[in-house]
């Protein structure tokens, strides 16, 4: 029955210039049901929910919502209808409260002026369940706690469809938990939900219906998601079965090339750690228990970090910049692309080469042919999906940037990489490329720092886990035969431990 | 109220510009890309049916050798502006440091060239103090450099104590007045600026670390492009040349009053914003900057050679930017880049 639908969107088609990014799509979601979207990187998936939201408009197609058949509407009119895009990034202003924030562009007002008082009432009221304080200053708040005001916001205005753009990156497994049980509970009030992940898993867990994007039409629309498992999800995806990737770890290692010692930075404190040429290393802990804090201070990220970082036995002090570090030999992948990762509005082509911009030049002279031969090999190593070499790396979907910036990384020629996150927003299939790409980089004897929230990935690739807890490693044990369970037993316990010693009477 | 947009800038801003973009066709584009240079055919052949001497090669030479002094202080102005940040006191410091040129030159006897040297010196310092400035001590661009044109106005008022200087040696004037094969000088300067700074942009490594950090500086940062140093050469350039600028001005008017430049500043930040250089960083390139800076050339003279009262033409000129401007802005909506 058509009236059991929030929303029908019908042969849309959006054209981006030269680039169809849809070829004509139809997607139906039922009231009161999590609707998954899922799709390799640029198949779509967030341009269609884009223009649902009112953001973009499709060149061609129609949508209704509601039964209601929708022209031309703008964010605004999509919101009023009760649609509400809730990105990658949260959309917060930072330095106004968690009140002025729900309640944004339409807070309580008398003649132009806002009634506060009466808003912290409404907000506080409103808040009571969520467990968010309404005067604190929004750029207090953690990552979930962001994306959880932005949903709040979202059905404070009445929303009825929310849709979730990968919302699940860079959140811890308790975050995502929490996230999860907030989704089910508003579910049950007949929300709906439009849900973009790259995570069969989370699809698997949360939602009902699943629909696949590929290459910008539709391979699977309104799939029911409990006759599914997650190598059928693959399938369609990519249109083949993931094998996943699993390290054979070596057992003849190589020499310890790297050894860092006496790091000393606020909240953080390593005594020594040894990195054998070729080995690849996760460092897992919770967020600020240092495992982050570390591998920016390796890369000159800490200014304030002391410690050393001798080479094959030559002493070395910590680099004090990344122009250091990269001279050293290191390099360093960032976890968040587009605050400090991408320079959008420059090319891809200016974006791969900018960390070895020596390398493609003499006396200060870019040489183009230079340039453009290491272009073309990272291109094909990566299978980049863009238009040219000149496109703006912001116009590229999200796992595209990624494959630029690890060309970028790999294109330095390193002895020790850092990787923050590395297959954040990447698609199945690309995923295990990279963990391939890793691998392989470890076999040409480089040195791997793997920092990850997604622990279960960390193990098939790393060697050895560093557990980090209070700003030290508690603990490195062989990745081999560890499970998701013992690191975070390991994680947690530990923080426990110290939690009840600090909570020790002094003598 | 548009929520949604209002409150992007936290981070997406760079990709929502380009989501807008891409709606246009290449060639749209393209053309969009260029629109000062189609603005400035349209006024030059207005200008030339409201009076035929428009035409003349006389008055090309007048335009030509106009533009030179605002089109070195638009380079000048590009620099900061393509890091990101701004410099107001580029019109200042090309006032004083001739001044300090050219009284070297006539008050301490120092040979002409010497006395250039210093001038250009001078320039080049106070705008490395800038870089230092903003760098360093991470002060705001914007007031820092307001503060520093208000000084070096100041100052050029103090050391002339309100005089104009006049009197100089004939290898000082020379540039500005020599023609060859009736062609003035002055021009070929202007070009080699802009072919200089072309390349600068275009082929250097220079030029790829100027637009990484104009275009996201954390991100430059962590490539491994050491940001401040980059600003403060973009600043200390600036400053050079400016220095160039005011000497070229002075020998050019054969003269150094108390308050020499100061009509300068607006039209040297304009040309390059009109050229589509972008006030946030990352954006524009010399075609751009020369076209916006010869727009502005063509629109003072233009309306001179018309007759326009002169009380009107200030008004009618600042009309006239204003919709250049205007046609820049739905030019950057609909999709062009730099
Ligand atoms: N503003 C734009 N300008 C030009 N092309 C664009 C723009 N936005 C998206 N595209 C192109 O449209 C296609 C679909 O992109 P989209 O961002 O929707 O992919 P996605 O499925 O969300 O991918 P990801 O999983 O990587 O986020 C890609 O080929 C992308 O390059
Ligand atoms: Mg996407």
């Amino acid at each position: 029955m058509a009236d059991d639908y929030l929303i029908e969107v019908d042969d849309c088609i959006k054209r981006y210039g030269g680039v169809v990014a849809l070829k004509g799509v139809s997607l139906r979601v039922r009231k009161g049901s999590v609707h998954g979207l899922l799709g390799e990187n640029g198949a779509g998936k967030s341009t269609l929910v884009k223009i649902i939201a009112g953001i973009v408009q499709a060149t061609s197609g129609t949508m209704r919502f509601n039964g209601e058949e929708i022209v031309d509407a703008d964010v605004k009119a999509m919101e009023e209808k009760g649609v509400f895009l809730v990105t990658q990034e949260p959309m917060i202003v930072e330095p106004m409260t968690v009140a002025d924030n729900l309640m944004l562009g339409r807070w309580p007002a008398r003649s132009g002026f806002v009634r506060d008082r009466h808003m912290m009432a409404l907000a506080t009221s409103f808040l009571e369940e969520a467990n968010l304080d309404p005067r604190r200053l929004a750029s207090t708040l953690s990552v979930v706690e962001k994306r959880k005001l932005n949903i709040l916001r979202a059905l404070h205005s009445g929303g009825k469809l929310i849709i979730l753009d990968e919302p699940t990156t860079a959140l811890t497994m308790a975050d995502k938990h929490q996230l999860f049980t907030f989704m089910k509970q508003l579910r049950a009030q007949s929300v709906s939900f439009l849900f973009i992940s790259h995570y069969n898993e989370e699809i698997l867990e949360i939602c009902d219906e699943v629909s696949v994007l590929r290459d910008g039409q539709m391979i699977g629309q309104g799939q029911v998601v409990s006759h599914l498992d997650s190598s059928a999800l693959s399938e369609m995806v990519i249109g083949r079965d993931v094998h996943l990737f699993k390290r054979v770890t070596d057992e003849a290692k190589g020499d310890v090339v790297w050894t860092l010692r006496d790091v000393r930075a606020s909240g953080l404190s390593v005594d020594r750690l040894d990195i054998r040429k070729g080995e690849i290393i996760g460092f897992a802990g919770l967020p600020g228990s240092g495992a982050k804090e570390l591998g920016r201070a390796i890369y000159g990220l800490m200014p304030s970090a002391r410690g050393f970082l001798d080479e094959s036995g030559v002493a070395h002090a910590l680099p004090r910049d990344p122009a250091e570090a990269l001279r050293t030999g290191i390099a360093f992948l960032s976890e968040d692309r587009l605050r400090d990762g991408i320079i959008a509005i420059q090319s891809i082509a200016e974006n791969m080469t900018l960390s070895s911009l020596p390398a493609v030049s003499r006396f200060g002279w870019v040489s183009r042919s230079a340039e453009r031969q290491l272009v073309e090999k990272f291109w094909r190593l990566f299978a980049v999906k863009a238009a040219s070499h000149a496109a703006p790396l912001g116009s590229l979907s999200g796992g595209n940037q990624q494959k630029v910036l690890l060309s970028r990384l790999v294109a330095t020629e390193p002895r020790l990489v850092i990787l923050n996150e590395p297959t954040r927003g990447i698609d199945v299939g690309v995923k295990e490329e990279v963990h391939r790409l890793v691998d392989d980089l470890s076999h040409r004897g480089v040195s791997v720092i793997i920092i990850t929230s997604d622990i279960e990935e960390m193990l098939r690739i790393v060697d050895r886990v560093a557990l980090f807890v209070d700003g030290r490693i508690s603990a490195i044990e062989p990745a081999h035969g560890l499970t998701k369970e013992d690191v975070f037993e390991m994680a947690y316990s530990a923080s426990d431990r110290s939690v009840s010693a600090s909570h020790q009477p002094l003598h | 109220m548009n929520t949604k947009t209002s409150v992007m800038p936290t981070v997406a801003v760079a990709p929502g510009a380009v989501a807008k973009n891409a709606g246009a066709s290449p060639s749209v584009q393209l053309l969009l890309k260029y629109v000062v240079w189609i603005w400035l055919v349209g006024l030059v052949i207005v200008f030339g049916l409201l009076n035929k001497f428009f035409f003349t090669t006389s008055n090309l030479q007048n335009i030509l050798t106009q533009a030179t002094v605002l089109g070195l202080l638009g380079l000048a102005a590009s620099l900061p502006l393509l890091v990101g940040e701004i410099d107001l006191s580029i019109a200042g410091n090309m006032g004083i440091s001739s001044a300090i040129g050219a009284l070297a030159i006539l008050q301490l006897h120092m040979p002409t060239f010497l006395g250039v040297i210093v001038g250009v010196g001078a320039a080049t310092l106070i705008g490395f103090f800038n870089g230092l400035c903003i760098t360093r001590l991470r002060m705001v661009s914007l007031i820092e450099t307001l503060g520093m044109m208000i000084i070096l106005q100041g100052g050029l008022l103090a050391i002339t104590q309100g005089a104009t200087i006049t009197d100089f040696t004939d290898a000082y004037t020379w540039v500005g007045q020599t023609t060859v094969g009736g062609w003035p000088v002055m021009p070929l300067v202007l070009f080699v600026g802009f072919i200089g700074m072309a390349v600068l942009l275009r082929r250097t490594v220079f030029g790829r670390k100027l637009y990484a950090t104009g275009g996201n500086a954390a991100a430059a940062h962590v490539a491994g492009i050491r940001v401040n140093k980059v600003k403060i050469v973009a600043f200390t350039l600036s400053g050079f040349i400016a220095g160039i600028a005011g000497y070229f001005l002075a020998s050019w008017q054969m003269a150094i009053t108390s308050d020499q430049g100061e009509g300068f500043l607006l039209y040297s930040i304009a040309a390059p914003i009109i050229g589509g250089v972008s006030v946030f960083g990352g954006r524009g390139d010399t075609w751009g900057i020369l076209g916006g800076v010869l727009l502005l050339t063509v629109i003072h003279v233009g309306l001179a050679v018309v007759n326009v009262p002169s009380f009107y033409v200030d008004m009618i000129g600042g009309f006239l930017i204003f919709i250049a401007v205007a046609v820049d802005a739905i030019r950057v909506g609909m999709g062009g880049t730099r």
